[in-house]
């Protein structure tokens, strides 16, 4: 029982009025469930996204309220057990990415995404995390990153990469403006992003760096829910954007980093406001607009057709919806096509929130993506770019999974592409 | 009372044969009467009329046969309406020809003798008609405190009640005073007024409401009384059911307009010109039992809801605490003074107020008895 | 006791009781709530918050749900939300601007205002009750939905309705004498009015926090509400 207590203190802890307030306005209408991805693609009534919630809403109700208090005395409410924690742990970590569309569609308005990150965070307390993800986690304490890239990791790969891209990549500059900090998804496995966003930002004279000691913007601990893992990763972030006396700070292609960084850290460290955190998809659009960047219109008009993967934390919740859009409609005017649905109410991939991260999610997740194939299959694409390396895994991963030959890329590695000199 | 028959007795006042059979059809009519074999039956005289039945005949023979009915009246907390209504009925015809079928032996404000002298006389009748007069009973009951608030020769009225009640036939209480309590029984009943039904168990009580009860109503009991002996059917209340089957909005001619849905909001708009539905200004027809709306007053001149004025509800229980007379009916009948209310609200937000106390208190254990260092949470907005 | 007494009752000292439990409930359900207190959020916003509550409101409850088609997720079953729409609007042609129910509101209020023809209002009335059958066999048959009801969300289904159908039956005087509906319908009320703090009827306040919160939110974030 001490898991569930634990469980159910953080319930406790994290409910206040914000909480509160939208746990007595759902009416059990079930309408969120038609959102959500995992339950379209399986038809599992539990992966309805107000039933996802229904642990934190039953630790509300017997903790908070007088008449949840007389029901379970009564034991007409059953109290919380380790099975249901256990439960919910795969209902949470297995099957939602936290991606917020069912925020979309709530009635009430009910901000589904943030109430399901704190059911992660009690879930974490009771250290029920899905061994997988709790292993990466305890790597990115340990080594700095959850794929292994240590500082000696990264030095040698960023070395490669200059050198393999002949591109310059300034590190540990101090006094310069921006701070970029890459994913080891990226630096590990699509080491070209990283090659373009240092083309670009070096094309239009940006003053950057980055940093070794401030090197890997992946936060397993948001995954998870723990906040003292989140707050520790985020701390190393601006430790090392302090040191460098950076004002702003880009998070390269990785969606759930920038939700982290933009919309969690501000709350859980002070300095966050110190910086301007941006995604770089609207440093790109700015340095377009202003003329800092050319790209040649038209270039990619011959590639077939091409269409934009609306990545959940970028796009839908963080807002760049029409910059990707207006790059897109410069470089590829005829063959960029919408899948629909788009923009703020597109398809979640499947792999975020730390889903891609645990092995036995494997078939859901698998099971996910065939929305994906529907989606892109409709508009006839045969190429898919996106703004979130993440999403990228996901997307390469299930093009093995079910020999798919659609050609997959970053946004950036487009616009680099793209850019004339 | 001296065995002639009602026929003698209209012969004697210059009533010709050809008047009574029309009058006798009048009260055929008042009463209900239709050509259906039960009431052949229940008359027995179906071997007198094998073929053409008819009612304004059966109520002749009647007539022609049966004495008078000695009839006690008695008045309690009333308001004598009901009395006044009944002698100053605007179809003389047809009550008169109902007053000439009783003999009225007692009644405390038509009586000429007054005193000692005339509660002799109710004792000889009591006496003298013992199980076969009608008692009518005007006005409500007091039992309360010994019965003070209401006596008459130094007797309670409960006491006089239960002493006539005890050799009658059968009891009839006119006016809602009588049959529901009425106004005196009004809120907050400050002599504890009940009705006769709710005094007298023992024997058949039929009530005939209404402030004050129809005339043409009360005689077309009587009638029925006299014509079958029996009292006619009754309904829950002890109304009897052909005067009492409809309720006013049923039978009101503004009833399209309700249907309509238009309503007159206030007494001089144009939909009060119109002739509008009174819903709006607390009109009780839809609830109210009673036959206004067919026989009319003023000998069927017409009726409140004709002039423009709302039912009042007056032959219901207790209509004088059912909602203001112009407030619309689905008002609620009472709601909580500011008082009642401010207490109600009170008590939530102390309750609300408590809890969020105590649950703050949880909010503080709940992070103190979290293993390792996990200071400095913050709620996620 | 007869049908006269039990709406006397029904009308009176119950409706009296039921509305001091409704109000004093409530009102604990609100205090305790907002009195969990509320942390300041410190995330810069991308875009007015303001406009993004106004936004959220507006297609809350212009668009949402009686265009189904604005949302794309809404493809799937635009029927449930179409009577979802039209029951929840339904409710209030009936309540505000039905003849009977605004007598009610003057009478607790002081003051009134125009109403609707009855016939109009009895249609709303007749499409509100299929709208409620509706949803009730979407209830039955809906996975989501069967795992989601308990006793609560039926008797949430079943106090709402007692009223409406015998509202309906009533103003139609059919069936059983207008004081027995009249005293059905009062009861029912009453029973309503008592259970709406202690379930989840009660969400009809707590949607001013959740979609205002939904519209801060989305603004926060810079994204369309
Ligand atoms: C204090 C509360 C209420 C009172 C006093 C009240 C009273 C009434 C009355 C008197 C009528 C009939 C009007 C007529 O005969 O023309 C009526 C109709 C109706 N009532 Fe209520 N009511 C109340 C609350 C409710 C509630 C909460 C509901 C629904 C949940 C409801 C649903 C209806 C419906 C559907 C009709 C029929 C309307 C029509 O067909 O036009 N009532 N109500
Ligand atoms: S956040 Fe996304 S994945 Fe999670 S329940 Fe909601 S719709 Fe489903
Ligand atoms: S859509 Fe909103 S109100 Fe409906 S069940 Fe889901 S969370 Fe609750
Ligand atoms: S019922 Fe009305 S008219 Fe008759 S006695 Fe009572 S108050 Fe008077
Ligand atoms: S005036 Fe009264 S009795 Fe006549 S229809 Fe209107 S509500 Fe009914």
């Amino acid at each position: 029982m001490i898991a569930t207590q634990q469980a159910i203190n953080m319930f406790v802890q994290e409910t206040g009025g914000w909480a509160a307030s939208q746990l007595e306005a759902c009416t059990r209408c079930g309408m969120c469930a038609e959102a959500c991805h995992f339950y379209q693609s399986s038809a599992n009534p539990e992966y309805a996204p107000v039933w996802k919630l229904e642990i934190l809403k039953r630790a509300y109700e017997q903790r908070f309220t007088l008449v949840g208090k007389f029901k379970t005395a009564i034991g007409i409410d059953k109290k919380i057990t380790d099975q249901d924690v256990a439960h919910w742990s795969e209902l949470n970590y297995y099957a939602c990415t936290v991606c917020n569309k069912c925020a979309m569609v709530c009635p009430m308005g009910i901000d589904l995404g943030t109430l399901l990150h704190t059911v992660r965070s009690g879930l974490a307390a009771a250290g029920m995390v899905p061994e997988d993800l709790e292993t990466a986690v305890m790597k990115q304490v340990i080594e700095g990153s959850p794929l292994g890239m240590t500082a000696s990791v990264w030095d040698s790969r960023l070395e490669w990469v200059a050198d393999e891209w002949e591109v310059d990549i300034p590190r540990d500059v101090k006094g310069a403006d921006t701070l970029v900090v890459f994913t080891s998804i990226e630096v590990m496995k699509f080491p070209t992003n990283v090659a373009a966003i240092a083309k670009i930002l070096n094309a239009a004279g940006e003053k950057w760096t980055v940093s070794s000691s401030a090197r890997e913007v992946v936060n397993f601990g948001f995954y998870e829910g723990d906040q003292e893992h989140e707050k520790l990763f985020m701390r190393r972030l601006f430790d090392g954007a302090k040191e460098l006396g950076v004002k702003r700070i880009v998070v390269t292609e990785c969606g759930h980093a920038y939700d982290a960084l933009r919309f969690h850290a501000p709350n859980l460290l002070s300095e966050a406001n110190d910086y301007e955190i941006v995604h770089i998809t609207g440093v790109m659009a700015d340095l377009v607009k202003s003329g800092r960047i050319k790209l040649q219109e038209g270039f990619y008009d011959n590639v077939g057709t091409l269409t934009l993967h609306d990545a959940c934390k970028i796009q839908r919740k963080g807002g760049y919806i029409q910059e990707p859009r207006d790059i897109l409609n410069i470089i590829a005017p005829k063959s960029f096509k919408e899948m629909t649905p788009n923009q703020e109410e597109a398809i979640c991939c499947g792999g975020g929130g730390g889903v891609i991260a645990i092995k036995a999610a494997d078939p859901i997740r698998y099971d996910v993506f065939t929305l994906k194939i529907d989606q892109v299959n409709k508009i006839g694409a045969n190429m898919v770019t996106m703004t979130c390396s993440n999403c990228r895994l996901q997307f390469t991963d299930c093009m093995d999974h079910f020999k798919l030959d659609w050609k997959i890329t970053g946004l950036a590695q487009m616009v680099a592409d793209a850019m004339v000199e | 009372m001296d065995g002639k028959s009602i026929f003698d007795e209209l012969k004697e006042k210059g009533v010709s044969r050809r008047e009574f059979i029309k009058l006798s059809g009048a009260i055929a009519g008042a009463i209900g009467l239709t050509s259906f074999p039960s009431v052949e039956a229940q008359a027995g005289t179906s071997a007198r009329f094998p073929r053409a039945y008819q009612p304004a005949q059966l109520v002749a023979k009647a007539l022609a046969s049966k004495p008078r009915i000695p009839v006690i009246w008695l008045e309690f907390q009333d308001c004598a309406g009901c009395s006044e209504a009944l002698t100053r009925s605007e179809s003389p015809t047809l009550v008169n020809l109902v007053l000439n079928m009783i003999s009225i032996e007692y009644h405390e404000t038509l009586s000429a003798a007054a005193g000692f002298q005339v509660e002799e006389a109710k004792r000889a009748a009591m006496e003298k008609y013992a199980g076969q007069y009608l008692l009518v009973v005007e006005g409500s009951v007091s039992p309360k405190d010994g019965g003070i608030y209401c006596s008459i020769g130094g007797r309670s009225s409960v006491d006089i009640l239960e002493e006539a009640a005890a050799g009658a036939a059968a009891v009839i209480a006119t006016g809602t005073c009588a049959t529901f309590g009425g106004l005196p029984k009004a809120k907050p009943n400050p002599t504890g007024a009940v009705s006769v039904m709710g005094l007298i168990k023992d024997k058949p009580v039929i009530n005939i409401s209404g402030c004050p009860a129809i005339p043409e109503v009360f005689t077309g009991v009587v009638a029925h009384y006299l014509v079958f002996g029996t009292l006619p059917a009754l309904d829950s209340l002890n109304r009897p059911t052909i005067f009492y089957g409809n309720t006013i909005h049923d039978r009101c001619l503004r009833r399209p307009f309700y249907e309509a849905g238009k309503f007159a909001s206030s007494f001089d708009d144009e939909g009060a010109r119109q002739g509008w539905c009174l819903y709006k200004l607390g009109c009780k027809g839809p609830t109210t039992y009673n036959a206004c709306a067919t026989l009319k007053w003023s000998g069927g001149l017409s009726f409140p809801v004709q002039s423009g004025h709302p039912c009042l509800g007056c032959s219901q229980p207790d209509f004088w605490d059912g909602g203001g007379f112009y407030q619309g009916q689905s008002a609620p009948l009472s709601k909580p003074a500011g008082t009642l209310g401010a207490m109600a609200a009170g008590a939530g937000v102390v309750l609300g107020v408590g809890s969020a106390l105590a649950n703050k208190q949880q909010k503080k254990n709940a992070k103190k008895s979290e293993p390792g260092e996990k200071g400095g949470s913050h709620e996620l907005e | 006791m007869n049908w006269n007494d039990v709406l006397s009752f029904a009308r009176g000292p119950l409706f009296q009781a039921a509305l001091l439990i409704f109000i004093a409930g409530m009102l604990y359900r609100l205090v305790r709530v907002i009195g969990l207190g509320w942390s300041r959020n410190h995330v810069r916003p991308k875009k007015s918050q303001t406009k993004g509550v106004v936004m959220s409101y507006l297609k809350g409850i212009l668009i949402w749900p009686f265009v189904p088609w604005v949302k794309n997720t809404f493809t799937k079953n635009p029927i449930i939300y179409l009577a979802g729409g039209l029951f929840h609007l339904g409710l209030f042609v009936i309540l505000v601007l039905g003849t009977a129910h605004m007598l009610v509101w003057k009478s607790l209020l002081g003051f009134g205002w125009k109403t609707l023809p009855l016939p109009i209002v009895d249609w709303f009335a007749a499409a509100t009750i299929v709208a409620m059958v509706v949803l009730f066999i979407n209830r039955l048959i809906n996975p989501v939905l069967k795992l989601l009801t308990g006793t609560a969300e039926w008797l949430n289904l079943l106090f709402v309705f007692v009223p409406m159908l015998t509202g309906y039956i009533m103003t139609h005087h059919l069936f059983f004498q207008y004081e027995v509906l009249f005293s059905i319908h009062m009861l029912s009320v009453d029973f309503l009015l008592i259970w709406i703090p202690f379930s989840r009827i009660s969400h009809f306040v707590f949607y001013f926090f959740s979609k205002s919160i939904h519209g801060q939110e989305f603004a926060k974030h810079g994204v369309r509400a």
